[in-house]
């Protein structure tokens, strides 16, 4: 593996990962309020 | 396109000792160091194929042990209690720790071969990803030996119940947010692999359809494995930190535990069975000496369903109460998905339509696959029709769908890929005449289980439930005759399998499979430690 293949493998997985991480935190803080619910707010 | 002319590779040629690396590098570990630190993707793959497989025979015994206590009615071996445990731990241990794991096994072992990179793009991180999940499976195994036993709120763990439940909910929590960070990291390392280490030459459009598939199940477990995270986070909290999301008495909302969770678990029902796909649409062509039929319109439909999966999650819920605007949009929404599934079906038949068809054990188990998922698919769309659900809900009629979706579909799909790739990892071809028999009692007793319950479902038999009217108990005895023989026909696939990795059997050539196309055909049998440490030209 190149280290140009290494740095885009790295921000491609960098990217991945904060789309998990928005999609938990969206999920857990503001999913209920806005499904409805209203724990948090 | 999905077939590919390799400008320079020839059997044996993929390999990695003929290019001149320090020897280092290329050493091959030995001992419990190499599975422990392993970083190859060949041995991830092995390994995760494995752990599996032990999976796979924890939830069938459970089931085993479900349909005795079922084999009459009456409470004969366990209380209801245990019986709900069992139950909910089936389930579990078969999503999260058997077929979940077995896809992301191929993939590991299948994908870098076929797209001519030399590895995972995150060895480190594959290597973490898999020992997450025997820690994982421990926590679920002796949760049934905490106070109050395992979990027993089913395995979509709704709440209150799960809010209810003793440290085994705790246990099961854990457990399965350790599964879910295995799967996020497995379908980051999917994801990056086929985006970003393609051989040269090797177009998106000329993937081999396994990891077409793959790319599309990644990005799925990707868009919804942190829902499900955050739905059992959300439990956690209301368990024992105070918030009421789940608790109406706290100003919460239990139903929205079952839109959080469906949201996740619709599409999750597509990442066991897209991969699934993506191996019947290796082998139909192989054992039909044509190309696969339709390429394009494969993938294209492979995405329409994966999109189509996000937004039909509520007619698992067609009896909470919702609108009837509502009931009808998750409807004919739902429909839909049997469009693209359609396209496909017809894809897989107009592929063997005047082919030069043999029937060796992968096709056998894929011609299947194509016919008894088919039923599967279409009591789905039975059950898309909301006034038909709403007299079905909860009963065996369900079972007996999605069984014939996971079993049928994806397990048949997972035993006709390892048939078919077993002598490209062993180098030994496995016993034709054992692996038949294999599928064929496979297909009998499958149907003999799983196929009475359909009627016990149209009869109101309530799925989870230890006891039943007498009015049924037929139907249960062919279902728990037809399960004890379907687990014991699969202690035939293991002896198939571990004969070749101990060396017997007829040495497998670099390609064994005449009709057989892609990348992973030019290395030799069986794969060598390292391959294609210089990337092929894809013409």
């Amino acid at each position: 593996m190149t280290p140009e293949q290494r740095r885009r493998n790295r921000i491609t997985g960098l990217i991945l990962l904060a789309i998990v991480l928005a999609i938990f935190a969206w999920i857990f803080f503001r999913g209920p309020a806005t499904l409805g619910g209203v724990a948090i707010n | 396109m999905s077939s590919v002319t390799v400008d320079h590779v020839s059997p044996g040629q993929g390999q990695g000792h003929d290019h001149g690396h320090d020897d280092h590098h290329h050493a091959i570990p030995s001992g419990w160091r190499r599975w422990l630190f392993a970083t190859n993707h060949k041995d991830i793959g092995t390994m995760y194929l494995i752990f599996s497989f032990i999976m796979l025979l924890e939830g069938g015994t459970l089931a085993l042990l479900l349909r005795t206590e079922l084999f009459e009615p009456g409470l004969q071996f366990f209380q209801p209690e245990l019986f709900n445990q069992f139950t909910t731990m089936h389930g579990i241990i078969m999503v999260f720790g058997a077929i979940m794991p077995s896809f992301v096994g191929f993939a590991n072992w299948m994908i870098p071969m076929q797209i001519g990179a030399s590895d995972m793009a995150f060895a480190r991180m594959n290597n973490f990803s898999f020992w997450l999940l025997p820690v994982a499976a421990t926590m679920l195994t002796i949760s049934f030996f905490v106070p109050g036993g395992a979990t027993a709120a089913g395995w979509t763990l709704y709440a209150p119940l799960s809010a209810q439940m003793g440290p085994g909910m705790d246990l099961a929590i854990f457990a399965i947010h350790l599964m879910g960070a295995s799967s996020i990291m497995g379908a980051i390392n999917v994801i990056v692999t086929v985006l970003n280490m393609r051989a040269p030459g090797m177009t998106l459009m000329k993937m081999p359809m396994f990891c077409w598939t793959w790319l599309i199940t990644a990005f799925l477990l990707i868009a919804v494995m942190p829902v499900l995270a955050a739905a059992i986070t959300m439990v956690l909290t209301d368990r024992h930190f105070g918030t009421g999301f789940f608790n109406a008495a706290a100003g919460g909302d239990p139903v929205l535990y079952q839109h959080v969770f469906w949201f996740f678990g619709h599409p999750e029902v597509y990442i066991m069975i897209l991969p699934a796909f993506g191996i019947v649409s290796a082998i139909v062509p192989a054992f039909s000496r044509k190309k696969l039929f339709g390429y394009a319109s494969m993938v294209y439909a492979t995405s329409a369903i994966a999109v189509l999966s996000f937004i039909v999650w509520a007619h698992h819920m067609f009896t909470t109460g919702m609108p009837v605007t509502g009931q009808l949009y998750f409807m004919y929404a739902t429909m839909l998905i049997s469009i693209p599934t359609g396209v496909k079906v017809f894809n897989w038949v107009a592929t063997m339509w005047r082919g030069s068809m043999t029937f060796e054990t992968p096709m056998l188990f894929s011609v299947g696959f194509i016919f008894v998922f088919t039923m599967g698919g279409f009591t789905g769309l039975i059950l898309s029709v909301a006034p038909i659900d709403i007299q079905v809900h909860d009963t065996y009629y369900v079972v007996a769908h999605f069984h014939y979706v996971l079993v049928a579909g994806s397990l048949f799909a997972l035993f006709a890929g390892a048939y078919y790739w077993v002598p490209k990892w062993t180098g030994r071809m496995y016993n034709e005449k054992l692996a038949k028999w294999h599928f064929w009692m496979t297909l009998i007793s499958f149907n003999i289980t799983f196929f009475p319950m359909h009627f016990l479902g149209l009869a109101g038999m309530p799925r989870r439930y230890a006891d039943y009217a007498a009015q049924f108990t037929t139907f249960h005895q062919m279902a728990t005759i037809g399960a004890f023989w379907f687990g014991l026909s699969q202690l035939l696939f293991l002896y198939t399998i571990l004969r070749c990795y101990r060396g017997k059997g007829e040495v497998a050539a670099a390609k064994p499979w005449e009709g057989a196309e892609g990348l992973e055909w030019t290395v030799p049998s069986p794969a060598p430690f390292h391959t294609f440490e210089t990337p092929p030209e894809v013409k």
